[in-house]
C-alpha cells in the first residue's frame, strides 16, 4: 500500500476499510472520482464478528463485488438460519428467506471487498483530526508514526462502532450514549449437540444482554454481551455451565477471544449519526445494526448510499448532507423496522419468519415464549428505550418514515 | 493474503462458478456481478498506440469522458478510459480488431437511453456511434430508407417528413439511435399494428466483434441478421440499416378513461387482438386515472372503430369520468391529496398531448414530436427507473396488477405504460425473438407494461430503486414472463427468466463470435 506525500488532494476520503467503506468506494470509483480509503490497521485486518451476514447482504456482495471466493468463508461455510432458545428448553429454529447465507471470515471478506472496489487504500493510517472548511475538508492522519495530510472535497466516516470521525465531529458524543461490550470466546469442541447449521441465540436475562453460539472452523464460539464495564468473564463462565447442564455442550477451556465495544441501540430508537458539512457517517459508525446484531448488510447498503450521495452531490453541486439524509431514509426504514414493535407484530421486517416459527409451537409454549421475551426486555428498561421505540413506530405508521429530526 | 489468492478474480465472463456457500444459498439467484468492476486497463496503452498509428485518436481527457458517465437511467455510473466517436464502419472495424488483440472492453452507445447501465463503459472504451448519422438513400417507390445507424430517430424523421414519409415504428423517445433501438426492440403505441422497430429492418451493415464488416438480411448472412436484431449488442455493431417506411399521416387521437386497471387492460387486449385501431396504449396516473389511448391514421379506420368497437369497451369520456371521480373522492375525502395530484397532472399533461402548434383541426400533425416532448417533460426525471414485464395476453392483467401493488408500496406517484406488440412468426422462424423481450409463450401478440415512479426532486437511494425493480422482476420469474430491460444491472434475472440451457446456448454463440468477449461485455454476460 502506498504512502501519500505532502498534502494529498482527493475527491473523497473514506475513513475505514471494512464493508461499508468498500461499498462506498465501489460507487465512487465506478463514477471515476479520485478516492482514498485510510485504515488504521495493516490490511488484511481482523474484525471481531459472528460473520453471519443476512441474505440481503449476501446478494449485495455478489451483485457488487462478484461471486464469493471460498477463501472469504469460514467452516461451516453457511448458516441456514437462527434458533432462538428460551428457558424451559423451548427452541424456535427459523430458516433464512432465500436459503442459507454465508459465514464470512471478516479478515478476508473485508479485504476482498475493498480490493474488488478498486479503491486506493492507505493502511496503517489512523485519523487524528478533520476540519470542515466549507468547500473541502482538511484531514490529519498518522501513518505509522508520521503525519500525513489529505484535502478532500468530502469525507465518509466508515470506521465502525468506535468511530474517530464521529468523535472528531461531535467531541462529547462518546460520553452521551450507552456502550456495550461483546466478546466471543473460541473453544475446542468435546461434544456439542447444538445444530451446527444454525446461529443460536438465548433469550435469557440471567446469561446477559446478548448470548449466542455457533461453530467456526471446528471450534465453538460462545458469545456474551453486556453493558460496558460488566464482568464478561463471569458471564461467559455462567453461560458455559448453563449450556453444559441444559444442552450437554462440552467444550475445552477457551483458547482465544475477540472483544468489541458496541454502540448498540441507536437503530432501535432512530438516533443515527450522519455527520455534518462535507463529512458524512455510514455503517455501524452511524448506528446501523440489524436485529440479533447483524451489522454487515446494513453496513454494505448504507455505505453504498453514502458513496451514491457523494457522487450525486458532486455531480449536481448539491448539499451533501441534504442528499445523503434523503437517500439514507430507505436504509433507516429497513434497519429500524427490524426493531419496530408494530412492524414485528403486523409486518415482515426480518429475513426469517418469526411469526411462522412461533405458530409452529404448541399453545403453552407460545405463551411462554412471549413471556420470556418480555422478561428478556425487562433489564433493558434502564435505558428508557421502550417509549422512544413506540413513539418512533407510531411516527413510522403515520408518516411512512422515521423522523429525521432525531438524527445527529 | 494477496488479491490474486482469491480465486474468482479471473473468472471467464459469463461463467457462474460453483457456490462455496451452500447449494440452497440465495435460492435461484445466480452468483453474477451485476454492477461491474472497473476494468483494470491491462493492454490499454498498447491499444491506444496501435489505433493512433492508424490515425484513430482516442479522447482520454477527463472532460471528454465525463459526459458518458451515466445513461438515460441516471442510476448506474461508470467512467470510460477513453472515448471515440466513430465516423464509419471502417473505424468500428479497426477498433474491434484492436480490442480483440488487446482484450479491451468496448461499450457501444448511440442515444445512451438505456436505463440499467447497458451502454455504460466501466473503464474500457466508449464507442459513440453518433458520428454515423447520415441518411444514405430514401427509396420512395419501394418505401425503404437506408440510413447510418447512429442517427437519432428524430433526425431520420426530419429527413423522411420532407418527402411526405414516416418511419413505421420507433420508441416515443426520439433521441434514441436507430442502431441501439434495433438491438433491443423498440416499442411504440403502433407496435400492436406493426410490431417492434427491429421487425422493420430489411437489411443491416454490421461490424462483427472480430472486426469484419458484413452485410446481412433475411436472405444474406441470415444467422447474423437474426442474432444482431434484438441481440442487445452482443453479436455486432449495427452501422447501417435499411428500414421499411410508409407515407406520413396525421393521426386522430381519442382517450377513454377507466378507474379499473383490469377493465382497461381487458379492453386494450380486445382492441389489439381485433386490430381495431392503428395506435393503442394505456397511460395511467397512479392506478386511479387510467387512460386508454386510441388513434387512427385514417378517417375510415376511425369510423369503423366507432361503429364496430366503441360500444364493446367500457371506457368513459372525459366528462363521464370527471363525474365518476368527483363522486369517488366525495366519498373518500381523506384522499383529497391524491385527487389534487390527479387534477394537477391532468391540467398540465393533457394539453401537451394536443398542442396547438402540432394540431390541424382534430388531427395531430406529428405524433412523434408531441409524444417525445411529453415523455421528457412529464416522465423524464433525473433518474429514469422503469422496470417492466413483457407477457403473453393471458398473463398480462395479473402481471400489471401485481406490479401496480409494488409501485404503491414504494412510491407516492407513478405511471403505468402498457402496450401490445404484434409478433411476426414464431421463435422457430424468427430466432431474433429468442432471449429477448418477446415472451416465449406469446402467440401473435405480446404485451408489455412499464412501471415508472414519478421521482420529482426527491433523492432516492439506488438500493431503494433496486429493491423496487427486484420486486417487479420477481413477479416475472414467478409468472414466467420476459422483460424489455433485462440487461446491465438487471442481468441477474436473465438466467432466472430464460433458464440456463438457453443462456448457455447464447453464451457459446457469443464466445464463438467474440473470442475475447470485449463487445458490450457487461450487458448480458
Amino acid at each position: 500500500m502506498s504512502r501519500p506525500e505532502g498534502i494529498r488532494e482527493v475527491d473523497v476520503l473514506i475513513v475505514g476499510a471494512g464493508l461499508s467503506a468498500a461499498a462506498a468506494s465501489k460507487r465512487l470509483v465506478d463514477a471515476g472520482y479520485e478516492t482514498v480509503a485510510i485504515e488504521r490497521y495493516a490490511l488484511p485486518r481482523n474484525k471481531p464478528c459472528s460473520g453471519i451476514i443476512s441474505p440481503r447482504g449476501h446478494r449485495f456482495l455478489i451483485e457488487n463485488f462478484g461471486p464469493l471466493p471460498r477463501e472469504i468463508l469460514h467452516e461451516p461455510t453457511s448458516c441456514q438460519g437462527v434458533t432462538f432458545h428460551f428457558r424451559g428448553m423451548i427452541q424456535m429454529p427459523m430458516d433464512f428467506d432465500y436459503g442459507s447465507t454465508p459465514h464470512l471470515n471478516r479478515m478476508n471478506s473485508d479485504y476482498w471487498a475493498v480490493k474488488q472496489s478498486k479503491v486506493e487504500v492507505h493502511d496503517r493510517t489512523r485519523l487524528i483530526s478533520l476540519e470542515n472548511r466549507g468547500n473541502h475538508v482538511e484531514v490529519l492522519a498518522k501513518q505509522d508514526k508520521e503525519d500525513v495530510r489529505y484535502r478532500a472535497r468530502m469525507v465518509i466516516g466508515a470506521d465502525g462502532t468506535n468511530s474517530q470521525v464521529v468523535c472528531s465531529l461531535y467531541p462529547g458524543y462518546r460520553q452521551s450514549i450507552n456502550w456495550f461490550t461483546v466478546r466471543q470466546y473460541l473453544h475446542e469442541i468435546i461434544e456439542c449437540p447444538l445444530d451446527r447449521r444454525y446461529f443460536h441465540f438465548w433469550f435469557h436475562p440471567g446469561l446477559g444482554y446478548y448470548t449466542w453460539s455457533h461453530e467456526r472452523n471446528g471450534r465453538q464460539i460462545i458469545g456474551v454481551g453486556h453493558k460496558a464495564g460488566d464482568k464478561l468473564t463471569a458471564r461467559h463462565q455462567k453461560t458455559i455451565e448453563y449450556l453444559e447442564k441444559h444442552y450437554g455442550v462440552k467444550l475445552k477451556p477457551t483458547e482465544d477471544k475477540e472483544t468489541v465495544v458496541n454502540n448498540f441501540g441507536l437503530s432501535l430508537i432512530n438516533r443515527y449519526v450522519f455527520g455534518k458539512g462535507n463529512v458524512i457517517v455510514t455503517g455501524q459508525a452511524a448506528g446501523f445494526l440489524n436485529m440479533i446484531a447483524e451489522g454487515m448488510s446494513c453496513a454494505l447498503h448504507s455505505g453504498a448510499i453514502a458513496g451514491e450521495a457523494a457522487v450525486e452531490a458532486m455531480r449536481s453541486n448539491a448539499d451533501l448532507q441534504s442528499v445523503y439524509r434523503q437517500m439514507i431514509a430507505s436504509e433507516v426504514r429497513r434497519c429500524s423496522d427490524q426493531w419496530n414493535p408494530i412492524k414485528i407484530l403486523f409486518g415482515r421486517p426480518h429475513e426469517a419468519d418469526f411469526r411462522e416459527a412461533l405458530s409452529r409451537l404448541r399453545g403453552r409454549d407460545k405463551r411462554k415464549v412471549i413471556v420470556e421475551i418480555l422478561k428478556f426486555l425487562y433489564p433493558w428498561g434502564e435505558y428508557n428505550w421502550g417509549r422512544q421505540m413506540v413513539m418512533q413506530a407510531l411516527i413510522r405508521e403515520l408518516r411512512g418514515n422515521y423522523s429525521p429530526s432525531r438524527w445527529l | 493474503m494477496k488479491q490474486d489468492e482469491f480465486n474468482t478474480t479471473k473468472l471467464p465472463r459469463g461463467i457462474i462458478p460453483p457456490d462455496p456457500v451452500g447449494p440452497d444459498s440465495l435460492k435461484g439467484v445466480p452468483r453474477q456481478q451485476t454492477n461491474p468492476s472497473r476494468w483494470d486497463g491491462t493492454g490499454w496503452n498498447a491499444f491506444v498506440a496501435e489505433l493512433t498509428s492508424r490515425d484513430i485518436m482516442i479522447n482520454q481527457s477527463l472532460a471528454g469522458r465525463s459526459v458518458y458517465i451515466t445513461d438515460g437511467g441516471g442510476v448506474a455510473m461508470g467512467l470510460p478510459r477513453g472515448v471515440l466517436v466513430a465516423r464509419s464502419s471502417e473505424d468500428v472495424a479497426t477498433i474491434l480488431k484492436a480490442a480483440q488483440k488487446y482484450t479491451v472492453p468496448v461499450s457501444v452507445r448511440g442515444g445512451g437511453l438505456t436505463t440499467e447501465g447497458e451502454c455504460i463503459s466501466f473503464g474500457g472504451l466508449q464507442l459513440d456511434t453518433r458520428g454515423m448519422s447520415n441518411v444514405l438513400h430514401i427509396d420512395e417507390a419501394n418505401l425503404t430508407v437506408r440510413t447510418e445507424a447512429g442517427i437519432y430517430w428524430h433526425s431520420l424523421a426530419e429527413a423522411l417528413r420532407r418527402r411526405g414519409l414516416d418511419y413505421i415504428s420507433a420508441p416515443l423517445n426520439m433521441t434514441s439511435s436507430v442502431g441501439g433501438t434495433l438491438g433491443v426492440g423498440g416499442i411504440d403505441i403502433n407496435s400492436p399494428k406493426f410490431g417492434c422497430s427491429a421487425d422493420q429492418a430489411i437489411a443491416l451493415k454490421v461490424v462483427t466483434p472480430t472486426g469484419e464488416i458484413v452485410e446481412c438480411s433475411e436472405r444474406e448472412n441470415t444467422e447474423l441478421f437474426e442474432r444482431v436484431l434484438l441481440g442487445y449488442g452482443q453479436f455486432g455493431v449495427i452501422t447501417e440499416a435499411t428500414l421499411k417506411i410508409r407515407p406520413f399521416t396525421p393521426i386522430t387521437m381519442h382517450y377513454f378513461y377507466y378507474s379499473s386497471l383490469r377493465t382497461a387492460i381487458d379492453d386494450l387486449r380486445f382492441l389489439v387482438e381485433e386490430e381495431a385501431a392503428d395506435y393503442l396504449g394505456i397511460l395511467t396516473m397512479l392506478d386511479r386515472a387510467i387512460n386508454l389511448l386510441v388513434a387512427f391514421d385514417s378517417d375510415e379506420k376511425e369510423r369503423e372503430f366507432f361503429s364496430r368497437y366503441k360500444k364493446r369497451i367500457s371506457g368513459l369520456g372525459e366528462i363521464g369520468f370527471a363525474i365518476h371521480m368527483a363522486a369517488h373522492y366525495a366519498l373518500h375525502p381523506w384522499k383529497a391529496k391524491e385527487a389534487l395530484y390527479l387534477l394537477e397532472r391532468k391540467r398540465s399533461l393533457l394539453p401537451e398531448l394536443s398542442p396547438a402548434a402540432h394540431m390541424h383541426g382534430n388531427k395531430i400533425i406529428d405524433r412523434t414530436v408531441v409524444f417525445s416532448r411529453a415523455v421528457w417533460k412529464f416522465w423524464g426525471d433525473r433518474e429514469m427507473v422503469i422496470p417492466d414485464l413483457a407477457t403473453s395476453s393471458e398473463k398480462f392483467a395479473e402481471a400489471v396488477e401485481r406490479g401496480n401493488e409494488v409501485c404503491r408500496r414504494y412510491f407516492p406517484h407513478y405511471t403505468l405504460y402498457c402496450v401490445g406488440i404484434k409478433l411476426f412468426g414464431s421463435f422457430e422462424n424468427r430466432p431474433r425473438y429468442e432471449l429477448s423481450c418477446i415472451p416465449p409463450d406469446a402467440q401473435n401478440f405480446g404485451y408489455g407494461c412499464e412501471f415508472e415512479p414519478m421521482l420529482g426532486n426527491h433523492n432516492y437511494s439506488r438500493d431503494h430503486f433496486q429493491s423496487f425493480k427486484n420486486e417487479i422482476y420477481d413477479i416475472g420469474v414467478d409468472m414466467g414472463t420476459s422483460y424489455y430491460r433485462f440487461g446491465g444491472m438487471m442481468k441477474g434475472y436473465i438466467r432466472r427468466a430464460f433458464g440456463d440451457e438457453l443462456v448457455d446456448k447464447h453464451l457459446a454463440m457469443k464466445q464463438k463470435a467474440d473470442p475475447a468477449m470485449i463487445l458490450n461485455p457487461d450487458v448480458i454476460f
